[in-house]
């Protein structure tokens, strides 16, 4: 365990010394909550309530979207084909420490230093310039954190279950980006799909996507009742549980394919 | 330390024809094709040797060198290390394994090579003084104390191929792999990573294996060359006798006053240009010395060198055959 609080230590050192990335993703983060505050605004002139939800609520979850985006960035895609291309994989394998168990120690010590370097600035830029994303019930705030986590680990599974196409295909910067906008479209980070088609919406809903961006986001904009917030959670620990299977099968298998390759 | 019997491996080729068509055809009906990379090799090697590999371009010394770390799994047979199948028992064998790949670096491009040195330390779980301990005796031997602060994107290859030495070590390895560790590096750069090799075989008494096109790093390190061709062992054994069999003669260069030269009855005269004439002569019937008293009875000489065979005259027959 020790080994990847270490780990985690070092991504944090590591993320520090690129500061200037981080301003590039504050400014499209801005330019999202901007465009969708605009987009919500005119949706809602003269209307109370759409789907449940009226304006300032609205606002709220566009703000906290893009706060919460922040903790859903991966580079376990990107880590995975960047070591396949240069072939450090193969060394990296012959370490005494498993190689996912780093990669998502790494993960989670980005996100820790992003916290300051991104979601901070974010959420008083959306703050200052649309709303301050206040918490429709704090009672429901454990159920808020607890689903903010799960949500966290289905993102992060879903993008190691795709890198490791990587060990393969080797090259995967076009599908990376596939994937990250399908994703946004899918999981109701911009548009909740409670305003798509209701066939559409119940398919989705089947899917684990929402249950990454909209189903903490209603929570937190207190959109249903708790009932349904339960229900829903219980849908996400079920996707999380298969995730998590299908994870540690495709990881063996990954594994004996890079040895047998050699990287 | 070290047993490999029977080795092979065989890597599958995906073979593309030319063109569109070829691209498309590769799409659907890959055409395969199965390439002997290492094909049957036995041999070993003892505790506190130096052994080096050498071989063409393509003759199978990584591949070799990569199944014995257990990066690559064999086709067929088997890789003990101190007695432990390295298939079976990966784990536990490859905390006794350090490898360094020349032309690539298990350092982290963004931290300092110190902070590297950390994290390793916390995955093979080092007690603080052994590790304090590895590092002063390595800050001894390469000098890294210059270096330990510098942002590994910052480094020159020599520093970094130095840092990778001190990274594969960090946890006391039996057993070193270095796979063409020179590559690419000046004379001063080199000649540190001929005095690590030494040092660490001599005070830790550390196996290694090396793959390497450099000469003198066969020179001056090993005692044992394992010559490996096409994927199988043409040669292995000890470096001199392995040059006393394949090349048991010397070369006497002699430079006369003029254009005339006289020849020897045992001796091949090899090359003779302007004043200057080549003997070559079997060491076991001839010395230098009788050549020299029986040519200049003969003529007067003005100079005279000798050459021996060296190892790049072995490993061109060796390469040719």
């Amino acid at each position: 365990m020790k080994k990847y609080l270490y780990v985690i230590k070092t991504q944090i050192i590591k993320s520090m010394t690129y500061e200037f990335n981080v301003y590039g993703n504050i400014i499209m983060q801005t330019i999202i909550m901007i465009t969708s505050a605009y987009f919500w605004r005119a949706l809602y002139k003269g209307q109370g309530m759409v789907g449940d939800v009226d304006a300032e609520s609205m606002l709220t979850y566009v703000v906290l979207s893009s706060v919460l985006s922040v903790l859903l960035i991966t580079n376990v895609e990107r880590r995975i084909e960047k070591s396949v291309e240069k072939g450090t994989v193969a060394t990296d394998l012959m370490k005494p420490i498993n190689l996912f168990g780093v990669y998502f120690a790494e993960d989670i010590g980005a996100v820790i230093a992003l916290v300051f370097q991104n979601m901070l600035p974010i959420l008083i830029i959306g703050s200052l310039m649309i709303r301050v994303p206040v918490m429709a019930d704090v009672h429901d705030l454990p159920l808020f954190l607890i689903s903010v986590i799960e949500s966290f680990l289905i993102n992060w599974l879903i993008a190691a279950l795709f890198g490791m196409i990587a060990f393969t295909a080797v090259n995967i910067d076009a599908l990376i980006q596939v994937k990250k906008h399908l994703l946004r479209l899918l999981s109701g980070s911009i548009i909740p799909v409670w305003f798509f088609p209701a066939g559409v919406a119940r398919v989705l809903e089947s899917l684990p996507f929402v249950y990454i961006y909209q189903l903490p986001l209603s929570i937190y904009i207190g959109r249903g009742t708790r009932a349904e917030h339960l229900r829903q959670m219980g849908i996400q620990s079920i996707w999380l549980v298969i995730l998590a299977a299908a994870f540690l099968i495709a990881q063996k298998k990954a594994a004996g394919k890079v040895m047998v390759q050699g990287g | 330390m070290i047993d490999v019997k029977n080795l092979s491996k065989d890597y599958v080729l995906k073979r593309k024809e030319p063109g569109l068509r070829g691209a498309i055809k590769g799409l659907f009906r890959p055409d395969h094709r199965i390439v002997p990379a290492v094909r049957d090799i036995s041999f070993h090697i003892d505790p506190g040797e130096i052994v080096g590999f050498i071989g063409p371009n393509g003759a199978g010394k990584s591949t070799t060198i990569k199944m014995m770390s257990g990066i690559l799994t064999p086709t067929g047979g088997s890789v003990l290390i101190a007695g432990r199948d390295i298939t079976k028992h990966r784990k536990e064998v490859v905390r006794n394994i350090g490898v360094v790949f020349g032309q690539r670096s298990q350092l982290n491009w963004d931290l300092r090579l110190g902070e590297s040195f950390e994290l390793l330390k916390h995955i093979y779980q080092i007690r603080q003084e052994d590790y304090d301990r590895t590092l002063d005796e390595m800050d001894r031997i390469l000098g890294i104390g210059e270096i330990i602060d510098k942002p590994v994107r910052q480094m020159s290859l020599g520093q970094r191929v130095k840092g990778d030495l001190v990274a594969s070590m960090i946890h006391s390895p039996n057993v070193l792999f270095l796979d063409e560790p020179t590559i690419g590096l000046d004379v001063s750069a080199k000649y540190a990573l001929r005095k690590f090799i030494k040092e660490i075989n001599r005070v830790r008494k550390t196996t290694v294996i090396l793959t390497t096109h450099d000469l003198g790093d066969i020179q001056e390190l090993c005692e044992r060359i394992i010559i490996i061709n096409h994927g199988q062992i043409v040669e292995d054994g000890n470096l001199s006798q392995i040059v006393d069999r394949i090349a048991p003669y010397k070369t006497l260069v002699v430079e006369y006053y003029d254009e005339f030269a006289p020849e020897h009855d045992r001796c091949e005269m090899t090359e003779h240009k302007g004043n200057v004439a080549r003997y070559r002569f079997m060491k076991k019937d001839l010395t230098a010395a009788e050549v020299i008293a029986d040519l200049s009875k003969k003529k007067t000489i003005k100079d005279i060198s000798i050459e021996e065979a060296g190892i790049d005259d072995i490993i061109k027959i060796a390469y040719e055959s």
